[in-house]
C-alpha cells in the first residue's frame, strides 16, 4: 500500500534498537473504585509485558476491566495497587508534567468516537498535539499536511469534523495520533463505528506502522479481523488476565464475505 | 532510552485562539453566557445612569431656582427689570449660577455699561467693604447690587446697605440631618439590589460555564490525553469567560446607558436630560461597570475552570458521554 510506504519514509524511525525489549510493564496492576461505602475491584491484579514493535488485541467483555487496563497501560489512568512502566519509568513516579509529556509524544491514542475537537478543523486537530509539544507552528502546519496527505485528506484540511464521514474522521484521528511520532498507538475500539472495508484500511494501516516503524499497537477490539491481524491476543475477565494467545491459536475464523 | 521530559507550557496566544474559536462555534451557548453578564451590568449600569441623571437635573433646578429667586429680590426692589439699564461688574470666573443669571438678564433688561444703570451687579467677586460698594455704586440714581458670591442683596439710593442675605440651599440642621439619613438609606438599598443582581449574573454565569464543562469532557479528556497541561485547559476557560465577560459588560453598559437616557429623556426632556448629563462622571461609571462585569465573569469561571482541569484524561475513553 502506496499510502503506508510513504508513510515510513516520514515518519521517524521509532523502533530504536538501543531501547529495551518490553515498552509497557504491568505488575500486578489493581485498581479499585470506591463509590461511598462500595468499592468497585476493576482490576485484581494483572500482569502482563508488552514487547516493542507488538500488535497487541485485548478482549473481553463489558465490565471486565479491559477499559481500565487499558487506561493504566496508556498512562491515563494510576493503579490503585501494582505497578505501569512504560519505557521502564514507573509511571506513578511522574509528576504532571512528565505525565503530560508522556501523553504527547510518547503515546499517541486512538478512540471510538474519533474524539476530534469539533471546532477546530482538521489541520488544527492534528496540529494541536504538535501545539502541546512545543513545536513551532509553522513546522507544526507543514508536518500536519504531510500526515494528512499520508491519509489522503490533504484536500480537507480546513473541513470540521462534522462535515466528514466517520472513515474520513477516523483518519484525521490517526493522524492526530502520529502527529508526535509516538512509541506506541493506543486504540479503543477503532473499528467499532466503522464500515467493513475502511475498518480493513485501518487495520492495514497499523500492521504497516508495526512493521515499518516499529510502532508498538495496543487496541481493545471486538473485530474479529483486528484480532486476526494481532500477534498476541489477551483475555480479561473479571479484572484478571484470563489467557494470552496468537491469532492461530485462538482459531479465529472470519465468517464475513469479501 | 528516551529521557521523559517536562511538558511545556504552551503559550498564551495558541490558547487565546482556541478559547475564540471555541465560543465562536458554539455561539448560541455562548449568546446564554453573555445575556447573564449582559442583564447584570445594564442593571448596575441603569442604576448609575440613573442617579447621575436624576443628580444632574436637581443640581440644574436648584440652580435655576437659586436665579428665580435673584431676579424676583431684584424686582420687588426696582421694579420690573425689562428694558431697564442694567451694568455688571465681573471679576474672574463666573459660576453657573451667575452666567444663568446674566443670560436671563440679557433677554429682557438693557445689559451694557455706562452711567446711569439702576441696577448693579457683581460677579463673581465678595463685596468685602462698605467703601467697594460705594465705589460700585457710584453714579447711580437707585442701586441693587446683587453679590452672588456671598449670597447678599444690597440696596438704597447712594450708599446701599444690605438688605438680605440669601440662603441659598441652606437648610436648618435637622432637615440636612433627615436628608442625609434618607440619601443614605436610598443609597443602601440601591446598592444592596445591585449586588444581589450582580450575586445572581456570577451565579448564573458559573451555572452557564459548568453546563459547557460538562459538555466538554471528552474535549477535556482529548486534549489532556494528546498532552494538554491542566493549567492549559483552566486558561482555557478563563479566557472563554473573561472574553464573554467583556462582550457582555460592553453591551450591557450600552443597554443599562441608553434605557435610562431614554426614560428620563421622556419624563423630562430630551435637552434637559443630555444638556446636563456630565458625560465624564457617565464614561467613568460605564468603566468601572466593564471591570467589573469582565472580574464577575472570571470570578464565576473559577470553580468551572478547576472542575474541567481537575477531568482524568481516560473520560475521554469512554464511549458513552
Amino acid at each position: 500500500m502506496s499510502l503506508t510506504t510513504r508513510l515510513a519514509e516520514t515518519l521517524r524511525q521509532a523502533g530504536d534498537s538501543a531501547k529495551g525489549h518490553y515498552v509497557i510493564r504491568a505488575v500486578d496492576v489493581k485498581k479499585i473504585y470506591r463509590m461511598g461505602e462500595s468499592e468497585t475491584h476493576a482490576l485484581r491484579g494483572v500482569t502482563l509485558d508488552v514487547r516493542r514493535g507488538e500488535y497487541m488485541s485485548i478482549m473481553g467483555p463489558s465490565g471486565s476491566g479491559k477499559s481500565t487496563f487499558f487506561n493504566m497501560i496508556g498512562g491515563l489512568d494510576k493503579p490503585s495497587a501494582g505497578k505501569v512502566y512504560i519505557d521502564q519509568v514507573d509511571i506513578a513516579q511522574l509528576d504532571p508534567y512528565e505525565l503530560a509529556w508522556l501523553r504527547c509524544r510518547k503515546v499517541g491514542y486512538i478512540f471510538q468516537n474519533f474524539n476530534l475537537i469539533q471546532v477546530m478543523s482538521c489541520i488544527e486537530n492534528v496540529t494541536l498535539p504538535m501545539s502541546f509539544a512545543g513545536k513551532d507552528s509553522e513546522e507544526a502546519r507543514d508536518r500536519a499536511l504531510e500526515i494528512l496527505e499520508m491519509v489522503g485528506l490533504r484536500d480537507r484540511a480546513l473541513h470540521k469534523p462534522g462535515e466528514m464521514s466517520g472513515g474520513q474522521q477516523q483518519r484525521v484521528a490517526i493522524a492526530r495520533a502520529l502527529a508526535n511520532s509516538p512509541d506506541i498507538l493506543l486504540a479503543d475500539e477503532p473499528t467499532a463505528n466503522l464500515d467493513l472495508r475502511t475498518g480493513e484500511e485501518i487495520i492495514e494501516l497499523f500492521r504497516n506502522l508495526r512493521d515499518k516503524l516499529g510502532v508498538t499497537i495496543i487496541t481493545a477490539t471486538h473485530d474479529l479481523k483486528m484480532l486476526k491481524a494481532s500477534d498476541r491476543i489477551v483475555w480479561i475477565d473479571d479484572g484478571r488476565l484470563a489467557r494470552i494467545s496468537t491469532p492461530a491459536e485462538a482459531n479465529i475464523q472470519i465468517g464475513e464475505v469479501h | 532510552m528516551e529521557q521523559i521530559g517536562k511538558q511545556v507550557r504552551l503559550p498564551f496566544r495558541r490558547a487565546f485562539q482556541i478559547a475564540l474559536s471555541g465560543i465562536r462555534i458554539r455561539f448560541g451557548r455562548s449568546l446564554v453566557t453573555v445575556s447573564g453578564v449582559v442583564l447584570g451590568i445594564a442593571f448596575l449600569m441603569s442604576n448609575l445612569t440613573g442617579q447621575l441623571i436624576k443628580q444632574s437635573i436637581a443640581q440644574e433646578s436648584e440652580q435655576r431656582n437659586t436665579v428665580n429667586l435673584m431676579l424676583s429680590l431684584v424686582k420687588s426692589e426696582i421694579g420690573d427689570v425689562s428694558g431697564r439699564h442694567i451694568a455688571v461688574s465681573s471679576f474672574g470666573n463666573l459660576s453657573t449660577v451667575e452666567q444663568l443669571l446674566l443670560s436671563q438678564l440679557k433677554t429682557t433688561a438693557d445689559v451694557r455699561e455706562g452711567d446711569g444703570a439702576v441696577l448693579r451687579i457683581v460677579l463673581g467677586n465678595q463685596i468685602n467693604s462698605p467703601a467697594s460698594l460705594t465705589t460700585l455704586t457710584a453714579g447711580m440714581s437707585q442701586s441693587v447690587v446683587l453679590d452672588s458670591l456671598a449670597n447678599r442683596v444690597y440696596a438704597g439710593t447712594a450708599a446701599p446697605t444690605m438688605r438680605r442675605e440669601l440662603f441659598f440651599g441652606k437648610e436648618s440642621d435637622e432637615q440636612i440631618a433627615k436628608q442625609t439619613r434618607q440619601a443614605r438609606a436610598d443609597k443602601f438599598r440601591n446598592w444592596w439590589i445591585v449586588t444581589i443582581s450582580l450575586l445572581v449574573t456570577v451565579f448564573g454565569v458559573a451555572n452557564a460555564l459548568l453546563m459547557s464543562v460538562t459538555e466538554r469532557f471528552r474535549e477535556i479528556g482529548t486534549m489532556k490525553c494528546l498532552g494538554a497541561l491542566s493549567s492549559f485547559i483552566r486558561t482555557l476557560f478563563l479566557i472563554e469567560s473573561s472574553l464573554i465577560g467583556l462582550a457582555g459588560s460592553i453591551l450591557g453598559v450600552i443597554l443599562g446607558a441608553l434605557l435610562p437616557l431614554i426614560a428620563y429623556g421622556f419624563v423630562y426632556r430630551f435637552g434637559l436630560v443630555f444638556g446636563t448629563l456630565p458625560y465624564g462622571g457617565l464614561f467613568g461609571y460605564a468603566a468601572m461597570a466593564v471591570v467589573v462585569g469582565t472580574l464577575l465573569a472570571v470570578m464565576a469561571a473559577i470553580y468551572p475552570a478547576r472542575f474541567a482541569a481537575r477531568m482524568v484524561p481516560a473520560s475521554a475513553l469512554r464511549s458513552t458521554v
